[in-house]
């Protein structure tokens, strides 16, 4: 069967060619499916041509996982819809979405409560009234980007600074559709497929069923997105969710939304020396449990914030920080009581000044204007990076912000914290880092002027990332493998888990077609 | 120095406007310090900082407003004053006939104010206030100084600056680059919760409901049109541009 579905590449499309990483790949031919039938069209149209296909969400991974090597693109950003809502055993309401709706669309429209439901049952229509005059309710993973798609997060087990108190992506999706390389789909629903210690049998909706045996080694006991994730008797969704694109194509996926807690206070806690804003972050979260993210600035991350405020417009709005300062912990405070609220706050104030600071340097949000503005101040820090690099990059295109997402059990993280700076001040880099400190999960980047110093700090990063598989922890806490990171995947699991990885994903895609090059060289079964 | 600042709550700037009953409805939306009043707090915090003193928040409103009141003594701020005009009825002669009154039977040197709220935006109030206490007011300053008996206020006219030199005591209204109001610190927050709130209604300070009686009777009130909904061309790049020409021409008619 003919299909205009599928477009060649032109000039027009080069843009999808590809990623957030700026690494530019390369395709012969394109979709954008509306619908999961679309989906199935174009795989069994490609996949017995033995013709690759990348799969795309919004493109703002950073790990070139979106990025085409040859063959087909298969871009799922107009797959954006939202079909149904329910509430389930628990009471909690749950949206399914299609793949390719973004964050920033689905929080609008929650916020909003104003979500297309002509085409929707009956069923589904009577629960939105009731959601409608439901309490304010939310999902609460929070990416920085929020341009990224639903399908993409999934893909990659995306997280965000709350992802402290309420977890990564995968513990909200409740459901999943996914198209396989077979043009077959496979529906999960989260508590009624599992595997029995390390064999899990799987059943298509068009009735093949099938067996996978899912690789011996143990995950790391911290924030993860690197490799399939698997554990003995596991829920059988969860081997998708962060899987990249490699397995299938998730095509729609259900998830659960939470009651927005009544009080969300923001406060930014500034110190004059690194280590007690890191002993502070550190002990903050053994004693509080009411505390949604915490994250961590360093003195470069500050003094970047300071030359934008006085060079550029669009950063006046920041607040100035006295140059005596040299860390910043950030916190959000959630909870649904006032004087539960200003009780938190004398702890957390009380623990500053144990940890070295002082209580006049503490600034707290108490409402959505002052608080719009301490995220401002957040997310002002890698807009600016990226900003650095890009005007360098234009001077020498041999350089890229190289970054480090990696993350150790708790009790390494001064660990960590000594070795990241001790090599930073040795090698003369300039640097930054910021992130998740309450999950020990910290991005250090690493800005370099020339080729010389890109190199210099590739192999920085390199170091790092044996480390930090010494230590117990991941090389990928947060942004996936993708391609770009494939090596760093070998060294924390080694060569024959990898290859274990590669025959899982042979029995899902047995040419080795579907976004292959992701996490690792894939198995070529057949042809 | 002993400073009063005039404050209003008001909806956040972000608030999403709705008008449900014939009036603008207040369910869901969360309220601020009218963003000039928390310039006016910054200011006085900054004077009684240099000069010593004391800073006194005062306003008009219903109980809720004390959470505003809580954020400026959290800020640092000393006192507050609340009365309570005992209607929802308030105009600007309302609100300044309540603050004149509530104000003079206090102590003072210096009054601040925003030069207006972002809500009604009538920008009265404050040079109400002036006019019934008597005393002189400089308005939109974007600079205040202040010594012995006498302030200095920096203000904008149309087309540039103004520098007004005032005897105390005086009403100064702030403008937006006044300075850059300070975050509470968490001690803030904490000794807010202990600092003197003091509540008052119309009879405490010698006025009663006819006194105070709007003079201004709003008759309805209608959201902007909204805007008609976009439209999306769709197909190939060169049959959708030449379809948006001819709909620029033909039906918005603007081209
Ligand atoms: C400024 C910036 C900030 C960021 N901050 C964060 C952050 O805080 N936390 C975080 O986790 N990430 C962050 N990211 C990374 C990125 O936003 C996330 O990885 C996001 O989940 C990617 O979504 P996407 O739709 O752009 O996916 P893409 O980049 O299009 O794809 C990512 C991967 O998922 C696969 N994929 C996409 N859709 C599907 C699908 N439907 N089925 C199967 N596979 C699919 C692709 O093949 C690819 O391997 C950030 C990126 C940027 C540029
Ligand atoms: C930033 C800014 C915002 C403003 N926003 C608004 C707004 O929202 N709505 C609005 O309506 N206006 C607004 N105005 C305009 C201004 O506030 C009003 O026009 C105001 O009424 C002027 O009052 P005034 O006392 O300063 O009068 P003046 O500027 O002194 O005088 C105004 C006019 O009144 C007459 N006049 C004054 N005194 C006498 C006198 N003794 N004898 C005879 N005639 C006299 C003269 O014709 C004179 O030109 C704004 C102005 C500024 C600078």
């Amino acid at each position: 069967m003919k299909n205009n579905l599928i477009k060649p590449i032109t000039q027009e499309f080069s843009e999808y060619l590809k990623d957030e990483s700026r690494i530019t790949g390369a395709a012969e031919s394109i979709s954008f499916p509306r619908t999961r039938e679309d989906v199935v069209t174009i795989m069994k149209e490609l996949y017995p041509k033995g013709i690759h296909v990348t799969v795309q969400g919004a493109r703002t991974g950073v790990t070139a996982g979106a990025v085409p090597k040859g063959g087909h693109i298969m871009n799922l950003s107009r797959m954006d819809g939202i079909s149904a809502i329910r509430k389930d055993n628990k009471g909690s309401f749950c949206i399914t979405v299609q793949a390719g709706i973004t964050l920033s669309g689905l929080r609008k429209q929650i916020k909003d409560r104003n979500f297309d439901v002509l085409k929707w049952s009956t069923e589904s229509r009577i629960t939105f009234e009731e959601f409608c005059k439901a309490p304010e309710h939310f999902f609460s993973p929070d990416p920085t980007e929020t341009s990224a798609t639903l399908g993409g997060m999934a893909a990659c087990n995306a997280s965000g600074a709350c992802s402290f108190l309420y977890g990564p992506i995968r513990r909200h999706i409740t459901a999943l559709k996914i198209v396989l390389c077979s043009g077959h789909t496979l529906t999960i629903r989260r508590g009624e497929t599992f595997a029995s210690g390390r064999k899990l049998d799987l059943i298509t909706d068009q009735g093949h069923s099938f067996t996978v045996y899912l690789p011996a080694y143990e995950m790391p006991k911290t924030k993860n997105a690197s490799g399939y994730y698997v554990e003995n008797d596991m829920d059988a969704i969860d081997l998708f969710i962060g899987s990249q694109g490699t397995l299938g194509i998730i095509t729609d996926i259900e998830v659960g939304l939470m009651p927005f807690p009544r009080i969300v206070w923001g406060i930014c806690c500034l110190f004059e020396n690194e280590r007690d804003a890191v002993v502070f972050a550190a002990v903050l979260r053994e004693q509080l449990t009411n505390i949604a993210a915490i994250e961590f600035f360093d003195r470069d991350s500050l003094a970047i914030l300071r030359t934008q405020k006085k060079e550029n417009p669009a950063f006046a709005r920041l607040r100035i920080i006295e140059e005596r300062l040299n860390a910043a912990v950030y916190i959000e405070l959630h909870c649904d009581q006032e004087n539960l609220a200003i009780e938190s706050l004398a702890k957390i104030n009380q623990l500053m000044i144990e940890s070295g600071g002082s209580e006049k340097d503490s600034w707290v949000a108490r409402n959505n204007t002052n608080r719009d503005s301490l995220l401002f101040f957040r997310h002002a820090v890698p807009e600016s990076v990226n900003m650095l690099i890009d005007r360098r990059k234009k001077e020498d295109p041999s350089i890229t912000k190289l970054g480090a997402d990696m993350s150790v059990p708790g009790h390494r993280l001064h660990h960590v914290m000594s070795m990241y700076r001790s090599m930073l001040d040795e090698s003369g880099l300039q640097s930054a880092i910021w992130g998740h400190i309450g999950d020990n999960h910290l991005h250090v980047n690493i800005l370099p002027h020339n080729e010389e110093e890109y190199k210099k700090g590739q192999a920085l990063v390199a170091l790092w990332a044996a480390e930090i598989t010494k230590l117990g922890g991941s090389v990928s806490a947060e942004h996936g493998i993708g391609k770009l990171k494939t090596v760093f995947l070998t060294m924390m699991y080694g060569q024959d888990h990898v290859n274990e990885m590669a025959a899982l994903k042979a029995v899902f895609d047995p040419k080795g077609l579907l976004c292959a090059g992701n996490m690792f060289v894939p198995l070529v079964a057949e042809r | 120095m002993k400073i009063l600042v005039l404050l209003k709550q008001t909806f956040d700037t972000e608030a999403k406007i709705t008008i449900e009953g014939g009036k603008i409805s207040r369910s869901g939306v969360s309220m601020i310090i009218n963003p000039y009043d928390e310039f006016a707090v910054e200011e006085a915090l900054k004077i009684k900082e240099s000069l010593g003193g004391e800073v006194t928040v005062v306003s008009t409103g219903d109980d809720g407003v004390q959470d505003a009141l809580r954020q400026a003594l959290a800020m640092g701020a000393d006192k507050a004053v609340l009365i309570n005009p005992g209607t929802d009825d308030v105009d600007e002669f309302t609100a300044a006939t309540v603050l004149a009154k509530a104000v003079s039977g206090m102590e003072y040197d210096l009054i601040l104010a925003g030069w207006r709220a972002v809500d009604d935006g009538s920008a009265q109030v404050a040079g109400r206030v002036a006019e019934i206490l008597g005393i002189p007011i400089a308005k939109l300053a974007s600079k205040i100084d202040v010594e012995a008996g006498k302030a200095t206020a920096t203000c904008e006219i149309e087309g540039g600056t103004e520098v007004i030199e005032l005897p105390l005591p005086a009403i100064i209204t702030a403008q937006k680059g006044l300075n850059e109001p300070r975050y509470p610190s968490m001690k803030g927050i904490m000794q807010a919760k202990k600092k003197p709130m003091e509540k008052k209604g119309l009879g405490d300070i010698g006025l009663d409901a006819g006194a105070v009686a709007a003079k201004v009777k709003v008759l309805s009130v209608a959201l902007p049109a909204a805007r008609a909904a976009g439209k999306v061309f769709d197909g190939e790049p060169a049959d959708t541009s030449a379809a948006v020409v001819k709909a620029l021409r033909e039906e918005a008619k603007v081209i």
